[in-house]
C-alpha cells in the first residue's frame, strides 16, 4: 500500500509555463511538474530565496498528473510601458514611472490556458523532509496566495485535498471523490455532460517509475531544480499514458 | 487575524474596448467553452495603480494638488537664507520626487524674466501632496538651511515612502539586475471575465472632409471599423494581508489605508483605453468581500454556464449567492466573514466595504 495525497486544480485560466526565452512566453497543456510544487512550497509558505528547502521538496516528492480537461490555448497580446534606464533617477511607484516620459514598450506574447482541469497525486519519499498530512493541512490553509502558474490565475475550486491508501496509482485516482458531482452541483450540470472535456481520453503524467503502469511516451524534460538561484534545472524523464474516459 | 481578504465584483461595461489586443479588438477568453469578454488583470492594475484615488486614498483625501509646490520649497529656501543658485536646485531636487520637471528650450531661457525662470521649478502635471509628505518637506527644507549639503537620495526617497511602499507592496517588483529589491505582490488580480456569452462587434466609420466641396470626389476622407463589446464583468482579488503588513514593514495601519485605496480603485476606476470614443466609465454595482485563513477561490464557476435572459446583473447576484451557499456545504466554510455592497438594491456601502476589510 502506498499513501498517496489527492487534489484538484481547476480555474478559468492557467498558464503551465514552458521553456521561455524573450518575448513569447509558452504554456504546456498540462500542469507541469514545477508548477504543481510552485502551488505547493507556496502554501507551505516557502519563499523564492529558500533554495535548500525548495531543493529538499523538489527531492522528497513524486507528482503525478491526471489531464481531465486540458482546454484551449488563449494567447494574450501583452504590452507594458516602462521608462528608459537612467541611473539616478528614481521612479517612486508606477505612476512616476508612466510619467517620466519617453517611454518604451516592451511587448510579450503570453500563452494561457482557457477550462483547464486536472487532479494531482503526491507521494513522499521515504526518509523525506516532508509529509502528506502537514502538505495536505497546508493546501486547505496555505501560508501565501495560491496560483495555477501566474498570479492573475487563481484557483475557482477548494483543492479539496485528501490522502488516499491505495496499491497504484491509477487506483488512487480512481478513488479521488469524482470530482464531477461536485462541479454539477456547483456548474449545473455544465461539466458532467462533457462541456468542458472534449477528449475522449484522459492522460496521465508521472515523474518516477510506476511498476504497475506502462508508459505511452516517455521523453526529456529540462525541469528538475538544481538552483532556483541561478535559474539551472537538470534533464528528467516524464511518463505518459493515456485511460479511455469510460475507464474511469 | 483573517490572512486572505478576497472581493468579487460584478461591474456592468456599456460597449467599450477597454482592453485591446494586437489587432485592435477587445481581448477574449473562454469560459466553459463560450467566448467571454476580458480586461486582463495587467490593465486594471495599471488603470487602479495611476488613477488619482489610488494615490489620494493613501491619505484620508485631504492635502493639495499642484503644480507650483517647487516654487514655494524655493521661496522658503530662499527665506531661510540659503544662496539662490543652491535652493534653485534644492527646490527642483525635491520637486522632481513627485514628478517631472518642466524645462525651457535655451532660447527660452535667455529670454526669460524672473517669473518665467522659475518655470523649470514646476512639474509638468499635477501633483498631489499629502500633509504628511509636506510635513517631510518643510522638514527637509529646515535640514537644507542648517547645513551645506544638497539634500542626499535617502533624504529625497523618505519624502515619497509611503507611496512606494505602499504601491510595491501590493502589486511587488522584480527586478532581475538587483534580487534583493524584489518584493512578493500580497495581492492577487484575476482577469476580468464577462458573465455572459459575447459577440464583438464592428463598428464602420466614415469621416467626411468638410472642405471637400464634392465636385470631383464624393467619397469619404477616411475609413476605418473600431470594435467593441459590452459586458457585464465578474472580477475577482485575493489579498495576503499578513503580506502586504510584511512588505510594510509591520505598519499594519498603512495597510489598512493601502487596503482601502486597492477597494476604492477595483470599484471605482475603468481602464482608459478608447474612453475618448466610449465614456464607458462604470462602477462596480455588487461587491462581496470575504475574510478568512481558509484556501482562498474565486467564484468564477458561478458563472461557468454562461448568463442568460433578461436580467444579467440580478441573476449574476444571485448565483454568486448560491455559489457561495453551495460551496460552504460541500467543502466546509470557505471564509468566516462576509459583507457585501448591491448599488442595484442600494444595500451596503463601500464605507462598509472598507471597514470590514481593515483590522484584524
Amino acid at each position: 500500500m502506498q499513501s498517496y495525497l489527492l487534489f484538484r486544480l481547476y480555474g478559468p485560466m492557467a498558464a503551465w509555463g514552458d521553456t521561455a526565452v524573450g518575448e513569447f512566453r509558452p504554456s504546456h497543456d498540462h500542469p507541469t511538474r514545477t508548477a504543481t510544487l510552485g502551488l505547493v512550497a507556496a502554501a507551505l509558505g516557502i519563499r523564492r530565496d529558500q533554495e535548500e528547502t525548495l531543493l529538499s521538496l523538489d527531492r522528497s516528492i513524486n507528482v503525478a498528473i491526471r489531464l481531465d480537461a486540458p482546454g484551449e490555448v488563449l494567447r494574450d497580446y501583452h504590452t507594458t510601458q516602462v521608462p528608459p534606464v537612467q541611473r539616478k533617477v528614481i521612479h517612486y511607484t508606477r505612476q512616476d514611472e508612466l510619467n517620466a516620459g519617453k517611454l518604451h514598450t516592451i511587448l510579450s506574447s503570453r500563452d494561457y490556458r482557457c477550462d483547464c482541469a486536472a487532479t494531482i497525486a503526491l507521494r513522499c519519499k521515504k526518509n523525506r523532509n516532508f509529509s502528506l498530512n502537514e502538505i495536505s493541512e497546508a493546501l486547505a490553509y496555505p501560508k501565501l496566495p495560491l496560483y495555477l502558474g501566474r498570479k492573475s490565475c487563481p484557483l475557482s475550486l477548494p483543492l479539496a485535498a485528501i490522502i488516499i491508501d491505495a496499491n497504484r496509482l491509477t487506483e488512487a485516482f480512481d478513488q479521488y471523490p469524482d470530482p464531477q458531482s461536485e462541479l454539477d452541483t456547483l456548474t449545473h450540470g455544465l461539466w458532467g455532460f462533457g462541456g468542458l472535456n472534449k477528449e475522449k481520453v484522459t492522460r496521465l503524467y508521472w515523474d518516477s517509475d510506476e511498476t504497475n503502469l506502462s508508459p505511452e511516451m516517455t521523453y526529456p524534460r529540462r525541469d528538475r531544480l538544481r538552483s532556483r538561484r541561478r535559474w539551472q534545472f537538470d534533464e528528467r524523464i516524464e511518463y505518459m499514458a493515456t485511460q479511455s474516459a469510460t475507464e474511469d | 487575524m483573517s490572512k486572505f481578504i478576497q472581493l468579487h465584483l460584478l461591474t456592468s461595461y456599456p460597449p467599450a474596448n477597454l482592453n485591446r489586443d494586437d489587432l485592435g479588438r477587445p481581448k477574449t477568453a473562454m469560459m466553459g467553452g463560450a467566448n467571454r469578454l476580458r480586461v486582463s488583470s495587467q490593465s486594471l492594475k495599471r488603470a487602479w495603480r495611476t488613477s488619482d484615488i489610488f494615490r489620494s486614498a493613501l491619505t484620508d483625501h485631504l492635502g493639495v494638488r499642484t503644480k507650483e509646490m517647487g516654487r514655494d520649497i524655493y521661496q522658503q529656501l530662499l527665506e531661510k537664507g540659503v544662496k539662490d543658485q543652491a535652493a534653485f536646485s534644492y527646490a527642483q531636487a525635491i520637486a522632481n520626487v513627485f514628478g517631472k520637471l518642466k524645462t525651457l528650450s535655451k532660447k527660452e531661457k535667455a529670454d526669460a524674466d524672473e517669473n518665467k525662470r522659475q518655470t523649470e521649478l514646476e512639474i509638468e502635471q499635477l501633483a498631489h501632496f499629502s500633509p504628511e509628505e509636506q510635513q517631510a518637506i518643510t522638514k527637509l527644507i529646515d535640514e537644507l538651511a542648517n547645513g551645506d549639503d544638497a539634500p542626499s537620495d535617502e533624504q529625497l526617497a523618505l519624502l515619497r515612502k509611503q507611496h512606494t511602499a505602499a504601491d510595491i507592496a501590493l502589486f511587488g517588483r522584480m527586478l532581475a539586475s538587483s534580487p534583493a529589491y524584489n518584493t512578493e505582490a500580497a495581492a492577487q488580480v484575476a482577469h476580468a471575465i464577462s458573465v455572459h456569452k459575447v459577440a464583438v462587434e464592428d463598428d464602420f466609420f466614415t469621416a467626411v472632409d468638410d472642405l471637400n466641396s464634392g465636385e470631383e470626389d464624393m467619397g469619404a476622407a477616411h475609413m476605418g471599423e473600431t470594435e467593441f463589446a459590452a459586458g457585464l464583468f465578474y472580477l475577482y482579488l485575493c489579498i495576503d494581508r499578513e503580506l502586504l503588513i510584511e512588505n510594510l514593514s509591520n505598519d499594519s495601519a498603512l495597510a489598512d489605508k493601502t487596503l482601502a485605496a486597492l477597494i476604492e480603485s477595483a470599484a471605482t476606476i475603468a481602464p482608459s483605453g478608447k474612453q475618448n470614443s466610449f465614456a464607458s466609465r462604470a462602477r462596480a454595482s455588487y461587491i462581496l468581500c470575504e475574510k478568512g485563513n481558509q484556501q482562498p477561490r474565486s467564484l468564477s464557476v458561478a458563472f461557468l454556464k454562461p448568463i442568460g435572459g433578461n436580467d444579467l446583473l440580478a441573476q449574476s447576484i444571485q448565483n454568486i449567492n448560491e455559489t457561495v451557499k453551495k460551496m460552504d456545504q460541500v467543502y466546509g466554510a470557505c471564509a468566516d466573514r462576509r459583507c457585501s455592497l448591491n448599488a442595484e438594491t442600494g444595500e451596503g456601502s463601500l464605507q462598509d466595504i472598507i471597514e470590514c476589510i481593515s483590522g484584524d
